[in-house]
C-alpha cells in the first residue's frame, strides 16, 4: 500500500512533462514577441527623439538699415561674424549654416516685435539640417573630410559658434505645427496629420453608421437562407481583400467617374470606409450575436415589435463590442498607406488642409515620403512620426478599451 | 362547467421544416384556472404554449395550421397584429431573464410600450401592483432603481412574472417557470400561481408531475406530438385513461 498515490509510473510522467514543455513553449512564445515588440519601440524611440528638438544659431543682425531685404541682413549678419572668411567659395558655404529659411524667420520674428527695427539685435534662427545633425551627434566627425556632410571649415565654425554660446538646441515645436518641407529642418507632420484626421472623420461618419446599419438587418431582421449566406460570404470575403484594391476601386470610380478631387482626404475616406466597412458588419454582428437570445425573448414576449427588441434592449448590450470594433477598423484604416497612394493622397503637401476636398496626404504616406528622401536629417523624421503614429494607435485602442469597460452591462 | 372557456384550439398541427412536432392538437383552456402540460422531453408541450402567443413566428422554419382561438379570435388570422397578441397573452420564460435594468424599467417597460401610462403617478401605481402580485414589492420596494440582475434566482423569476402582469394580460404562459430554481424559490412561485389565477388564466409547462399536481386544475398529458390525454387533474393522476398516460405518471417512461 506504500506506492498508494505515489506514482512512480512512466507514462503519468511523461504526461507531466509534456505539460511542463508545453506551458514554457507558450512562455517562450511570449517572451519573443514581447522581445521583438520592445526591440522595435526602443529603435523607433531612439531614432525618433532627435526629431522633436532643432539646432539654434545666434546672430547679431542689424536692423538699422530699413530698406534692407532680409535675405541681405542675414547675410551681413554672417559676414561680419567671420570677418575672416572672404573668398567667395566659403562665403557661400558660410551661407548654408542657418536653414534656407532663415529670411522668412527674421521677418516673422520682426513681425513679432516691431521694437526691433532700427536696432543691432542678437536673434536665434533655425540651423540647417546638417548642422543640426552634427550638433546631435549624428555625423562622425572623425572620418576624412570628404566622407562626410561637413568640411573641415564648418566644423570650425560650428566649434567657435559653440564657445561663444551662439548655438543652442530647443524643443521643435515647428514639427507640430507646420507641413512638409524640402528643408529637413523645417519639415513638420502637421499637414499629414490633418489629412489622416480628416480621412478618418469622413471614412467613420460614413463607414460606422452603415456598418452597424447593416449588421443589425443582417443579424436581427434578415431571413436566414441563401441569400443571407451569400452576402455573409461575401463580406467576409471582402474583410480579406488587400487594400490597395480598394485603393484602384476609388482611382476608378471616386477619381475616375464621379470626378472627386484628386488626393483629397473625402476620397481618401471614402476608400478607407469601403475597406473599414465589412470590419465593422463582422464585429458587429459578432457583438449582436453575443447578447443572450433569452433577452430578445423577454421583449417579444412582452409584445415589443422587433425594432423595439433591438433598439431598446439588444443594442445597448451590443454596442460595447461594437465600438470596439469599429474602432479596432479605425485603428487599421489610420495605418493604411497602400490604397492612398492609389488615389494621389501621396502628394508633397506644405499647406495644412482645412476642407476634406483640400490636398492632403496622410501619416503613413508621410512616413513613406520621408523614408525615401536622401537627406540624413529625415531618418530621425520618419521615426519621430512613427512614434506620433503610434501614439495616436495606442490612444485609440485605450479609448476603445475604456468604452468598452464603461458601457460593458452584465446580464 | 359555468364559463365558456377562454382559449380553444382545434387541430393545430405545427412544423419545423419538414418535421412535424404537434399532431392535431384538440384543446380548451379554461378560465380562471391552472392549466398544466406535461408529458417528456420532446414532447411538443413547450411547442403548443409557444403557439399561445406565437413566439412560434420567430423561427423561420415554422408553420402553424389548424385554428387556435381566444375569446373567440383566430390568433392566426391575418388581421391579428401579434404585437397586440402578446400584450394579452404574457410569458414567463423557463429562465429568469429580466432585462439588465432597473427592478423599475423592468416592470413598466410592457406597460410603456403599449402607451398604458398617462402619468408619473400611474407607472408607480402600476408598478407597485404588479410586483405585489408577484410577491415581491416587500423585497424590493428600497431598491427599485437597482439593477433587476442583482436580485437572487427565485426574485428574478418573480420579477419577469411582476413584468408580464404589468400589462394586465388575460392569458399568462408559463415554461417551466420553476425548473432553474431552489425547492424553496419554487414554493414561493408555486403559491404565487395559485394566488395569480384568480385574475389570470394560466398555462404552465412542467417537467414536475408533482408540480402539476400541486399547482393546476387541468391537466394535459402530451407524448411525441400528440395530446394524449386531458383533464381535471385529481383525475388525470388518480385515474388516467391511456396507458402511456399511466405509464408516463408511473415514471415508467419520460
Amino acid at each position: 500500500m506504500t506506492e498508494f498515490l505515489i506514482s512512480a509510473n512512466k507514462p503519468l510522467r511523461r504526461r507531466h512533462a509534456s505539460e511542463t514543455r508545453f506551458k514554457w513553449m507558450g512562455r517562450i512564445a511570449i517572451a519573443a514577441s514581447l522581445g521583438f515588440l520592445v526591440v522595435m519601440l526602443v529603435s523607433i524611440l531612439t531614432l525618433g527623439i532627435g526629431a522633436f528638438s532643432r539646432t539654434e544659431i545666434a546672430l547679431a543682425v542689424d536692423l538699422g538699415d530699413g530698406d534692407a531685404s532680409s535675405k541681405k541682413i542675414v547675410r551681413n549678419a554672417l559676414f561680419t561674424s567671420f570677418p575672416e572668411v572672404t573668398s567667395r567659395a566659403e562665403r557661400r558655404q558660410l551661407l548654408r549654416l542657418p536653414s534656407a529659411d532663415a529670411s522668412r524667420e527674421l521677418d516673422r520674428q520682426l513681425a513679432e516685435n516691431p521694437d526691433l527695427a532700427g536696432q543691432v539685435a542678437t536673434l536665434w534662427f533655425t540651423a540647417s539640417d546638417d548642422i543640426d545633425q552634427l550638433i546631435k551627434g549624428a555625423i562622425d566627425t572623425d572620418k576624412p573630410q570628404d566622407q562626410r556632410r561637413i568640411s573641415d571649415q564648418e566644423l570650425a565654425w560650428v566649434t567657435q559658434l559653440q564657445d561663444l554660446g551662439q548655438i543652442r538646441k530647443v524643443f521643435n515645436t515647428g514639427f507640430f505645427t507646420s507641413g512638409d518641407s524640402r528643408e529637413p529642418e523645417l519639415a513638420g507632420i502637421l499637414s499629414a496629420l490633418m489629412g489622416s484626421i480628416l480621412s478618418l472623420t469622413v471614412c467613420f461618419v460614413l463607414s460606422f453608421p452603415l456598418g452597424i446599419m447593416a449588421a443589425i438587418y443582417l443579424e436581427e431582421f434578415a431571413k436566414k437562407g441563401r441569400w443571407s449566406d451569400f452576402i455573409e460570404v461575401n463580406i467576409n470575403n471582402l474583410a480579406a481583400v488587400p487594400s490597395i484594391v480598394f485603393g484602384l476601386l476609388g482611382l476608378s470610380i471616386f477619381l475616375g467617374y464621379f470626378g472627386m478631387p484628386r488626393s483629397s482626404p473625402l476620397v481618401g475616406g471614402l476608400v478607407l470606409a469601403l475597406m473599414t466597412l465589412p470590419t465593422i458588419i463582422i464585429a458587429g454582428r459578432s457583438a449582436l450575436r453575443g447578447v443572450p437570445p433569452s433577452i430578445r425573448e423577454a421583449a417579444l414576449g412582452m409584445g415589443a415589435t422587433q425594432v423595439q427588441t433591438t433598439l431598446h434592449h439588444v443594442l445597448p448590450l451590443a454596442l460595447p463590442g461594437m465600438l470596439t470594433g469599429a474602432i479596432v477598423g479605425m485603428a487599421r484604416a489610420l495605418g493604411e498607406t497602400a490604397p492612398l497612394l492609389m488615389i494621389g493622397m501621396v502628394a508633397f503637401i506644405v499647406d495644412i488642409p482645412t476642407k476634406i476636398t483640400d490636398a492632403a496626404t496622410s501619416l503613413p504616406v508621410q512616413i513613406f515620403l520621408w523614408a525615401d528622401s536622401p537627406e540624413r536629417a529625415f531618418l530621425e523624421k520618419t521615426s519621430a512620426a512613427i512614434i506620433v503614429l503610434i501614439t495616436l494607435l495606442v490612444a485609440m485602442n485605450l479609448v476603445a478599451i475604456i468604452l468598452r469597460k464603461k458601457f460593458e452591462r452584465r446580464f | 362547467m359555468s364559463k365558456p372557456p377562454i382559449i380553444t384550439a382545434r387541430d393545430v398541427n405545427v412544423f419545423y421544416g419538414q418535421k412535424q412536432a404537434l399532431n392535431g392538437i384538440t384543446l380548451d383552456i379554461p378560465r380562471n384556472k391552472v392549466t398544466s402540460l406535461i408529458g417528456p422531453s420532446g414532447c411538443g408541450k413547450t411547442t403548443f404554449l409557444r403557439s399561445i402567443n406565437r413566439m412560434n413566428d420567430l423561427v423561420d422554419i415554422c408553420r402553424v395550421t389548424g385554428e387556435i382561438k381566444i375569446e373567440g379570435k383566430d390568433i392566426y388570422d391575418k388581421d391579428v397584429d401579434v404585437v397586440e397578441l402578446r400584450a394579452h397573452v404574457g410569458m414567463v420564460f423557463q429562465k429568469p431573464n429580466p432585462f439588465p435594468k432597473s427592478i423599475y424599467d423592468n416592470v413598466i417597460y410592457g406597460p410603456k410600450i403599449h402607451g398604458q401610462i398617462k402619468s408619473k403617478a400611474d407607472a408607480q401605481e402600476i408598478v407597485e401592483q404588479s410586483l405585489r402580485r408577484a410577491g415581491l414589492w416587500d423585497e424590493v420596494k428600497d431598491r427599485l432603481h437597482e439593477s433587476g440582475t442583482g436580485l437572487s434566482g427565485g426574485q428574478q423569476q418573480r420579477l419577469c412574472i411582476a413584468r408580464a402582469i404589468a400589462v394586465s394580460p388575460a392569458v399568462i404562459l408559463m415554461d417551466e417557470p420553476a425548473s432553474a430554481l431552489d425547492p424553496i424559490a419554487t414554493a414561493v412561485i408555486e403559491e404565487l400561481i395559485d394566488e395569480l389565477r384568480k385574475k389570470y388564466t394560466i398555462i404552465i409547462v412542467t417537467h414536475s408531475m408533482q408540480q402539476a399536481a400541486r399547482v393546476s386544475q387541468r391537466t394535459a398529458f402530451f407524448h411525441m406530438g400528440d395530446l394524449v390525454e386531458s383533464g381535471a387533474t385529481k383525475e388525470l393522476f388518480t385515474s388516467p385513461q391511456d396507458e402511456r398516460t399511466q405509464n408516463y405518471i408511473s415514471g415508467r417512461i419520460g
